[in-house]
């Protein structure tokens, strides 16, 4: 790995729970926690994106219980379609950064779906289960309750997250972004 | 006597294993209560306290959607899934706070690990409450400029961007100084290994341990799918 992508990945990781900070303090539902994952696959392709998002998840577990390592898998997902988004040239716009957040909120709610189903019964981060409650008291069925819950969560996470890190690619000074390969493909130059 | 920094690791994810091997209800309650006996026992009562501020909601959630509404597994499913997050984030924030990145980084190089795989665990340990520091202060400038922070969840959205752009910029600005010094320290010159100054040595009880936790999770394999 070269000591650019050694001093990228971490970066990328604390910026990834420095978000998680900064949601939380603007007492948003969402998580944002995979900006910098995304940022990452956008800027110097898949396997950076899935090692930041790997390394996230273990940091992550390290501050609040390895409870939640097995969502690793959804961080790779993340990263694999933060990658194909960049290959399309899905940062170079703002409505376009959206479409790809909602390709890459369903790929990676349709995971969570099922590690929460069944690592977890229907149980995880507050606010999802918050929904999953709502939903189940309303008559829909664990599975199905479950499976919403985390969908609508990560599609507007998503599409938040990849609106986001598009505006961060397109106010990327040129002399930076030239030190990606992937950077200004993904912003459409 | 500190443990060897690999052998935290080990036991937690024996505790990980074991959390879903051992037959609920009993089992995952029996290793919450071995766990908290062991944090009380390694005066770590504080990581078992910090644990259960974690998991109060995920346990109010536990039992009201498998206790309390129709269609829930029921108590017994609800207690033992609430046992073992107890158990496995009672462990892993006894791992946290014991956790040494030096250590682990003298004792990755001296098993002759890849240097970049621990470097990037560590350095991020390391840039975390950094940046940390550094949104908070962004949210307290932006802040004082005017930013209104609160209102509507769409003006909270919106706010986000003056507070993650300068986040975002700033640290990918600075990985480009990073990589210099990484390069000038010759990280990654071909045929340069790292000797750790005092590599932490694997004792008796390291070994006790790691073997104990290895036979426990066998055993528990084999008796549960055997």
């Amino acid at each position: 790995m070269s000591p650019r992508l050694l001093a990228l990945i971490p970066s990328a990781v604390a910026i990834n729970l420095a978000m998680g900070f900064l949601v939380n303090q603007l007492g948003l539902p969402l998580y944002v926690d995979t900006i910098g994952t995304v940022l990452a696959s956008a800027l110097a392709g898949p396997a950076t994106g899935i090692i930041t998002g790997l390394v996230s998840q273990f940091v992550r577990s390290l501050y609040e219980g390895f409870i939640w390592f097995p969502f690793a898998l959804v961080q790779a997902v993340i990263a694999l379609l933060a990658a194909v988004a960049a290959r399309q040239r899905g940062f170079r716009s703002l409505p376009i950064s959206i479409a790809w957040g909602a390709v890459v909120g369903l790929g990676a709610g349709a995971v969570s779906a099922v590690i929460s189903y069944v690592v977890f019964r229907g149980v995880t981060a507050t606010g999802v289960t918050a929904v999953t409650t709502l939903l189940t008291g309303a008559g829909l069925s664990r599975p199905a309750a479950v499976t919403a819950a985390s969908i609508a969560t990560d599609l507007a996470d998503k599409m938040l997250v990849l609106a986001l890190a598009g505006v961060a690619l397109r106010s990327l000074p040129g002399r930076v972004a030239a030190r990606y390969p992937w950077a200004a493909r993904a912003i459409g130059r | 006597m500190t443990l060897h920094p690999f052998t935290p690791f080990v036991l937690v994810g024996g505790v990980a294993a074991l959390a879903f091997l051992l037959p609920p209800p009993v089992g995952p309650v029996a290793l919450y209560g071995g766990v908290l006996i062991a944090a009380l026992a390694a005066g770590m009562g504080g990581a078992a306290v910090a644990a259960g501020l974690v998991l109060l909601p995920l346990w109010g959630f536990l039992l009201l959607l498998h206790g309390i509404l129709p269609g829930g597994d029921g108590y017994p499913a609800a207690v033992a899934q609430g046992a073992r997050l107890g158990a496995v984030a009672t462990a892993s924030i006894m791992l946290l706070r014991g956790f040494k990145p030096s250590r682990f980084l003298d004792a990755a190089s001296s098993r002759g690990w890849s240097l970049s795989a621990a470097y990037l665990i560590v350095s991020t340990l390391q840039a975390a409450p950094r940046l940390r520091a550094r949104a908070a202060s962004i949210l307290e400038a932006q802040r004082a400029r005017g930013l209104r922070a609160g209102g509507s969840p769409w003006a909270r959205v919106r706010a986000l961007v003056p507070l993650s752009l300068p986040l975002v910029l700033a640290t990918l600005t600075e990985v480009d100084d990073r990589a210099m010094a990484l390069e000038i320290r010759g990280f990654r010159s071909p045929g340069v290994t790292r000797t750790p100054l005092d590599p932490p040595p694997t004792t008796g009880r390291d070994r006790s341990l790691r073997w104990g936790t290895l036979i426990l999770v066998l055993a528990a394999s084999v008796w549960r799918f055997g």
